[in-house]
């Protein structure tokens, strides 16, 4: 009987697709090797997924194969198949069976949701600041960094902000990701499990440069965050300090350059930065001249005010204008002098 | 009965004997030459309008050309426009109390290629007028996609700056969806659906014609964004704000460009809803209905319920642009996720418009090409309705990293994983009907099974999606990508393709070249699967999506999956060619080529130009293969006898 050997033969080519796609699934590196704890539980719930979605695919194919395989008839033969119009044990099971299947996967995820946001009792908070399109993280003590450092085996509780649009924070090996919306503050919770280097990628879409919104990433082991989080402290102890004497001024121009994120988008030789997507400040004097301001005016208009002058084949409106709320005035103070190139030695 | 009678023989004198016609000069006829002046007079109008109030407010400078080109262009000039080409004239001559031409249907039927172009009431000549240009859109956002796909070959930046290639990526998706696929399907419905249910046409004609001449404003306008300064709307066809108010003009493109195909689609889904619940054929149930034809009764209520919502959400972006409004910017109060909330109250919906039709279209091949019952007909039309109900509770899971509400997460999860199983029943349906069959492997139900195959591939990585901690680590990445693809292309562009392929002997009297269409699947079928199922890997090991650069260690699988794209593309000039010369010197069809029995095949091909000669009467279900003697309809009076055998 066609019928029985049909169901035979479907059995072998659901198997044999399974194997296929259970390779597939093994013998590729589909995620990134985790290291944080949430990327670790996000990987469980893609096991627990994949092996349903496994089972489910082989099905489909076996049957579609196999259906095309043995009934498959010629153009010319104009009989009909019989008259099925439906099983009612058949159709009771694919509602209620694939129903069961993904409320598992829903309270597995449910789980795992719930215990990625927990924070535990000793978190590190660390503030983010995003803006377009530069990432700034502030740690407690005032110390600021355009790298994202962050101590191994203990959960970092970020939270984050945006003075323009949103932004959203994804480190691939983490697993987690949060859009950062202005005007409200996102929380989300990391637990490195491993030390190295890595990278943070903007991956909503936040304009011209959102392809180049990315920043350093490093995880170490307590002591050496301790000390890193000492030198920067100190650092800025120092610059805060000097930043009323003359010489001091660039140096904090020189901080706020990376911090602000001004290297995202210009090439500037002093601070060792190349971006293209705004015009290249080593010709700053000269566009100063074209458009017929002294430098230092130039430099301060066009951070605070950059619509206001507009280089020749650089578009308008590309450039934040919240600069000149969210400096402060020693800094931006700081930013003309290491921009018109005096003292930068 | 004798009422149709009447009318039919109504409509047949009245052709015979078009009312007196006035014949207007070549300036004020119907067509394109008014269109063009119309359109010009409606711009200087708009035009007048804002520099007017500017000269009277005391504004500087008087001539602004951002606003003039919004109310002017966007606005004024397209009400010109249809004006123009004619699809007011019926109305406005009533309105004014002047003499109508009674309704005489002179403007129906199609008797030479240049009548295409012409306003038409006839669904026929709609549903082939809103394919052919639903194909052309096709064609530009294609070709957008070769071009980004260029730029994407290699890390680094090569052709184009930051700026124009999200403006491409975002022109693409936007043309795709809002100019391809949604009018796509309604132009394949508005083509077989009155046929189905054995109506003479659709319930609103002129409504129907309007719809359609929207269209191609919303299209022109999205390609237009380019001329624009500053270029194309460049923030994704999911258009966030805050980013959307303060993006170069461009994006006002977009926001226009919706409220135009927005009132297409919304007008037609009225028109469906209207005839498919008041035109049916005597005897003909809703439990009797072809499934293309209950996709399509569902598709048109999400579409009417759903559409204004997007609609409300570009008009307020803009409104914080040119108005200076706070809908969705973080100061003065306003709401910035509330702009996703809106925008997906739409566009999730809009992913069920996507592909309802096409569960439809696929439904009526698979029974038809496997000579049997479809498998569960009544839980296929309910399935539909539950993914109806249910797709308006899943909106905010495109939201779970968005920061909004933390308690929305999992019922919004939950929701989302349920619409798995009225899905699931579908597909299981169809498996169930090929068992047993007698399949016959041509070009529709290649794309057919193609569909099933892809779109279940589509469905599990959408599994992935729904479950909140696997979405955060793979929203906006190139993970989206693939998953969106699989089911919008290998799901809706798939069924697209099988309806056309399927439909065509009826639509042109011609068949297509069997041997060209198979080449055309097998071509599209294998670049399709090289191009997007890489971009599952690039994702989830860390490449966002929307980026023109990217890290090195993608490059290779980037090439491949540009040159796979470039093969897609090729594969599209087969199908053109295939259409093109079957449709001028195909082999002549006949009537029934599949031996199906749904109405639309029991009369002629092309179908007569009031499709029946006389109201059919309904007498049974419409996939009764294999039931002997089994009959969906009797028609007299100009059926074909032969049709079934």
């Amino acid at each position: 009987m066609i019928r029985r050997a049909a169901v035979v033969k479907m059995v072998v080519v659901a198997a044999i697709a399974a194997l296929i796609a259970t390779l597939v699934a093994v013998l590729i590196d589909w995620l990134p090797d985790s290291a944080s704890e949430e990327m670790d539980r996000i990987t469980f719930v893609y096991w627990f997924a994949t092996i349903i979605c496994i089972g489910i695919f082989a099905l489909v194919v076996a049957v579609i194969v196999e259906a095309v395989w043995a009934f498959r008839v010629q153009p010319d033969d104009d009989t009909d198949g019989p008259p099925i119009h439906g099983h009612t044990g058949l159709e009771v099971a694919w509602t209620v069976v694939p129903a069961i299947l993904v409320i598992a996967i829903g309270v597995v995820s449910a789980v795992v949701l719930s215990k990625n946001a927990d924070a535990g009792s000793n978190p590190l908070t660390i503030k983010v600041f995003a803006q377009q399109f530069a990432w700034r993280f502030d740690y407690a003590g005032g110390v600021q960094s355009d790298e994202l450092v962050m101590p191994v085996h203990r959960s970092v509780r970020f939270e984050m902000d945006s003075p323009d649009v949103i932004h959203s924070l994804w480190i691939p090996e983490m697993g987690q990701k949060q859009d950062v919306v202005p005007g409200t503050v996102q929380k989300i919770v990391i637990t490195p499990t491993r030390t190295g280097r890595f990278r943070l990628i903007c991956t909503e879409l936040c304009g011209l440069g959102h392809s180049t919104m990315r920043a350093p990433v490093r995880v170490l082991e307590q002591p050496a965050f301790d000390k890193w989080l000492e030198k920067q402290s100190s650092a800025r102890g120092g610059s805060a300090g000097g930043g009323s004497a003359g010489g001091g001024g660039a140096q904090v121009g020189k901080k706020t350059f990376a911090s602000a994120g001004c290297g995202g988008c210009h090439a500037f030789e002093p601070a060792g930065t190349d971006a293209e997507i705004g015009p290249s400040l080593d010709n700053l004097a000269a566009d100063a001249e074209k458009a017929g301001k002294p430098l230092p005016d130039y430099i301060r208009e066009s951070i605070v005010n950059p619509n206001a002058y507009v280089v020749p084949s650089y578009k308008s409106g590309v450039m934040p204008t919240t600069f000149g709320e969210t400096l402060k005035p020693e800094e931006l103070d700081g930013l003309v002098v290491f921009l018109s190139g005096k003292g930068a030695e | 009965m004798t009422s149709t009678v009447d009318e039919h023989g109504q409509h047949e004198t009245a052709y015979g004997h078009p009312g007196p016609p006035r014949r207007r000069g070549l300036l004020m006829r119907p067509g394109w030459i008014r269109a063009l002046w119309v359109t010009a007079l409606f711009f200087f109008i708009g035009m007048y309008i804002v520099v007017t109030i500017r000269w009277i407010a005391g504004w500087d400078p008087v001539y602004e050309w951002e606003y003039i080109v919004l109310v002017a262009g966007m606005v004024a000039a397209p009400i010109g426009f249809l004006t123009g080409i004619g699809t007011f004239d019926y109305w406005l001559y009533w309105i004014s109390g002047r003499p109508t031409v009674p309704d005489d249907h002179a403007n129906h039927g199609a008797y030479k290629w240049t009548d295409y172009f012409k306003v038409n009431t006839d669904h026929k000549v709609i549903g082939i007028q809103y394919l052919v240009t639903t194909f052309f859109f096709f064609l530009v956002g294609g070709f957008l996609a070769m071009l980004f796909r260029a730029e994407l070959a290699q890390p680094g930046m090569q052709f184009f700056d930051t700026q124009t290639f999200n403006g491409l990526v975002s022109a693409h998706a936007t043309l795709m969806i809002f100019v391809f696929v949604i009018p796509a399907f309604a132009g394949l419905a508005n083509f077989a659906v009155p046929l189905m249910l054995g109506a003479p046409d659709m319930a609103f004609p002129r409504l129907n014609a309007l719809s359609f001449w929207m269209l191609p404003i919303a299209g022109v306008m999205f390609a237009a964004s380019f001329l624009a300064p500053g270029g194309a709307f460049a923030t994704g066809w999911t258009s966030y704000a805050p980013l959307a108010s303060e993006q170069p003009f461009g994006q006002v493109f977009f926001n226009m460009g919706v409220q135009w195909a927005g009132a297409s689609s919304i007008a037609t889904a009225l028109n469906f809803l209207v005839t498919i619940i008041t035109m049916r054929a005597p005897g003909m149930t809703f439990w009797r209905m072809p499934l293309l034809v209950w996709a399509n009764f569902t598709t048109s209520l999400l579409v009417v319920i759903a559409t204004p919502f997007i609609a409300g959400s570009q008009f307020f972006v803009m409104f914080d642009r040119v108005m200076h409004t706070s809908f969705f910017t973080p100061d003065n109060g306003g709401y910035v996720l509330g702009y996703q909330h809106i925008f997906w109250f739409y566009s999730h919906p809009a992913v069920y418009i996507m592909i309802l039709p096409g569960f439809g279209i696929i439904s009526e091949i698979i029974s038809v090409m496997s000579r049997k019952p479809i498998f569960g007909y009544r839980l296929m039309a309910i399935s539909l309705l539950g993914i109806l109900v249910l797709g308006f509770s899943v909106w905010a899971h495109h939201m779970f990293v968005a920061g909004m509400a933390d308690w929305l997460r999992v019922p919004m999860m939950i929701s989302t994983l349920l619409i798995a199983v009225p899905t699931g029943v579908k597909v299981f349906s169809w498996l169930a009907t090929l068992w047993e069959g007698k399949i016959h492997l041509n070009t529709p139900m290649l794309f057919a099974l193609g569909f099933v195959s892809m779109f279940v591939i589509g469905g599990l990585s959408g599994i992935y999606l729904a479950a909140v901690p696997i979405d955060i680590h793979a929203s906006d990445t190139y993970f989206i990508v693939a998953h969106i693809h699989y089911v919008l292309f290998g799901g809706s562009v798939f069924t697209i393709f099988a309806g056309i392929y399927y439909w065509f002997p009826k639509m042109t009297g011609r068949m297509y070249n069997e041997r060209l269409g198979k080449l055309h699947f097998w071509l599209t079928f294998v670049a399709f699967n090289v191009t997007f199922f890489p971009m599952h890997w690039v994702g989830l090991v860390g490449m966002p999506r929307r980026v023109a650069d990217y890290a090195g260690t993608f490059g290779a699988l980037n090439m491949v999956v540009s040159i796979a794209s470039f093969a897609l593309g090729a594969s599209v000039a087969i199908f053109a060619y295939n259409i093109i010369t079957s449709w001028v010197r195909g082999p002549v069809a006949g009537s029934n080529p599949w031996r199906a029995m749904t109405i639309e095949w029991q009369v002629s091909s092309p179908p007569p130009v009031f499709n029946f000669d006389e109201i059919p009467q309904v007498v049974g279900g419409p996939y009764e293969y294999g039931v002997p003697g089994a009959k969906h309809a009797v028609l007299r009076g100009g059926a074909l006898q032969e049709a079934h055998v």
